[in-house]
C-alpha cells in the first residue's frame, strides 16, 4: 500500500516537472519579458558565488589545460613561430594594404570602426558544457546600449555580433567560428561582396559565396567585414587573412579558406560596438 | 527538522556543485569534453533517492545549468527530470544494486542522457546539437561520469541520511 502511494506520488511529481520545464521552453522560445528577469536575477545571485570560485580554481584549470594539451601546445607554439616570420614579411605588404582599404572605404563612403561608440564587455561564461561551443556571455546588456545583432570584436578583428535579445546586464555572442555564422565581406583591394560563414571551433572561415571567379585573390589577402548598406556590421573590421584558394564545381565561384585574425579561445574582454545599421545617427 | 535538514543539504550541495562545474569542471577537459556533472546529479539522485527525488534533484540542477547554457531555458530541466526518473525507477524495479553496477548505470546513462539531449534539442530548433562530434562527447563524458558518480553518491547518501532506513 506504501509502495503504491509512493509511486502514484512520484508520478504525480514527475508530471508538475515535465509541465513546468515545457512551459517555461515554450515561455523561452516566446522570449517572455517576467522569465528573462527572473532568470537574470538568478544568473546575478550565482554569478558572485561563480567569480569567487573562478579566482579559486583558475590555477587548476590552466594546469589541468598544461597537461591535457601539451602536444597541442608544441604544435601551436611552432605554428606561431611561423607565423611570426611570416608577419615580419607581411609587414611591409600591411602599410600598402592600409592604403588600399582606406582608399576603397572612401570611395564607398562607409563608417569607419574607430568612430562608432564601444563599450568594453567581460566574459563571463564559455563554454560551460560540451554543446555551446559557439557562444559565450558578456557583463553588458540592454542597460548599457547592446542590442540583438550588434558586432562585438577585439583588438584581432571581428569575434562575433549579440545574439538575440540582450538581458539588462548581460548578452551572449554567437562567435564568429559558429558554422551557422554568416557575414559579408570583402578582400582588401576587390569590390566583390561575398559571405563568410564559421567553420567550427579552431577551423578557419570559409568564404563560399559571393565571389565571382575573375576577381583577383591571392593568399595571404586580407579579407574584412564589407559593410554595405544595411549590412549588421560596419565596414573595414578585419576577419581574416587568406590561406586557400579553390573554386566550386561548377567553376563560377571561388571558395577561399580565411584564417581568422581575432582568437575566439579563452577570451577575457570584448569590445561591442554600439552599432545599428537601422537606426537613425548610427 | 530531518526533513529541513534534508532539503537544505540537498540545496547546499546542489549550489556547490553547480559553482563547481562553471569554475572548476567545465575546464577540465579531455578531447576538448567537459565532464557533465549536472547530469550526473540527476542519475546520481536517481540512483541513491529513487524516481522521485532523482527528478526533483534533475529539475533543479537543471534550471541551474539552464542559466549559463545558449539553448532554451527548460532543456537541461526537462531532460535531467526524465533522466533522473528514469534512472530512479530502473533501479528500484530492476537493479537493486551492487555499487558497482550503480557506477556503470551512471556512465550508460549519461551517454544515453546526451543523446536524448542532442536529439530533442535539435527537434526544438537548436543548431550544433546532433553532430559527428557527439558519439566522442557521449564516450568521454561516460568516462569520466564513471569515475564521479563514485564520490556523488556517497554525497546523495549524506544529503538524505533518511533515506536508506524510511523513505525508501
Amino acid at each position: 500500500m506504501a509502495t503504491g502511494t509512493r509511486t502514484g506520488r512520484s508520478r504525480v511529481t514527475l508530471i508538475f516537472l515535465l509541465l513546468s520545464s515545457a512551459t517555461l521552453l515554450t515561455l523561452d522560445a516566446r522570449d517572455f519579458g517576467p522569465l528573462q528577469r527572473t532568470e537574470e536575477t538568478l544568473f546575478d545571485l550565482i554569478s558572485p558565488l561563480r567569480s569567487g570560485a573562478d579566482r579559486v580554481f583558475d590555477p587548476v584549470g590552466d594546469a589541468w589545460t598544461g597537461v591535457t594539451g601539451y602536444d597541442e601546445l608544441e604544435s601551436e607554439n611552432e605554428e606561431l613561430r611561423q607565423e611570426l616570420q611570416m608577419l615580419e614579411g607581411q609587414r611591409i605588404l600591411d602599410s600598402d594594404a592600409a592604403i588600399r582599404l582606406e582608399s576603397l572605404l572612401d570611395e564607398l563612403g562607409l563608417p569607419y570602426v574607430q568612430d562608432i561608440p564601444n563599450i568594453v564587455a567581460e566574459v563571463v561564461t564559455a563554454n560551460v558544457g560540451n554543446f555551446d561551443r559557439y557562444s559565450v556571455q558578456i557583463n553588458r546588456g540592454a542597460e548599457d546600449g547592446v542590442r540583438n545583432g550588434m558586432p562585438v570584436v577585439t583588438r584581432g578583428g571581428l569575434i562575433g555580433r549579440i545574439d538575440g535579445d540582450p538581458g539588462r546586464r548581460h548578452a551572449r555572442v554567437a562567435l564568429i567560428t559558429d558554422p551557422g555564422f554568416e557575414v559579408g565581406v570583402l578582400v582588401v583591394g576587390s569590390d566583390d561582396v561575398a559571405l563568410a560563414s564559421g567553420g567550427g571551433r579552431g577551423e578557419p572561415l570559409v568564404v563560399g559565396k559571393g565571389l565571382e571567379i575573375d576577381t583577383e585573390v591571392a593568399v595571404g589577402d586580407q579579407v574584412v567585414t564589407s559593410g554595405v548598406d544595411r549590412s549588421r556590421y560596419p565596414a573595414g573590421i578585419p576577419i581574416g587573412t587568406v590561406t586557400e584558394i579553390d573554386y566550386d564545381e561548377a567553376r563560377l565561384f571561388q571558395i577561399l579558406t580565411v584564417n581568422p585574425s581575432a582568437n575566439t579561445d579563452n577570451l577575457s574582454f570584448v569590445t561591442v560596438l554600439l552599432y545599428d545599421p537601422l537606426a537613425e545617427g548610427s | 527538522m530531518n526533513t529541513l535538514s534534508s532539503y537544505a543539504r540537498s540545496a547546499l550541495f546542489l549550489v556547490t556543485v553547480l559553482v563547481l562545474h562553471l569554475a572548476l569542471f567545465s575546464d577540465l577537459r579531455v578531447l576538448g569534453v567537459a565532464p557533465e556533472v549536472p547530469l550526473a546529479i540527476a542519475i546520481t539522485a536517481g540512483l541513491v533517492g529513487g524516481p522521485e527525488r532523482g527528478a526533483v534533484a534533475g529539475f533543479a540542477i537543471g534550471l541551474g545549468i539552464d542559466l549559463f547554457l545558449p539553448t532554451l531555458f527548460g532543456l537541461s530541466a526537462l531532460i535531467y527530470t526524465v533522466w533522473g526518473y528514469a534512472v530512479g525507477l530502473l533501479q528500484e524495479r530492476i537493479f537493486r544494486s551492487a555499487w558497482w553496477i550503480n557506477v556503470l548505470v551512471a556512465a550508460v546513462a549519461t551517454a544515453g542522457g546526451l543523446l536524448v539531449y542532442a536529439v530533442l534539442g535539435e527537434l526544438l530548433g537548436e543548431a550544433n546539437l546532433y553532430t559527428d562530434r557527439l558519439y566522442m562527447v557521449m564516450a568521454v563524458a561516460a568516462a569520466y561520469n564513471l569515475v564521479l558518480s563514485l564520490p556523488l553518491l556517497g554525497l546523495w547518501r549524506w544529503s538524505w541520511p533518511r533515506l536508506l532506513g524510511e523513505d525508501r
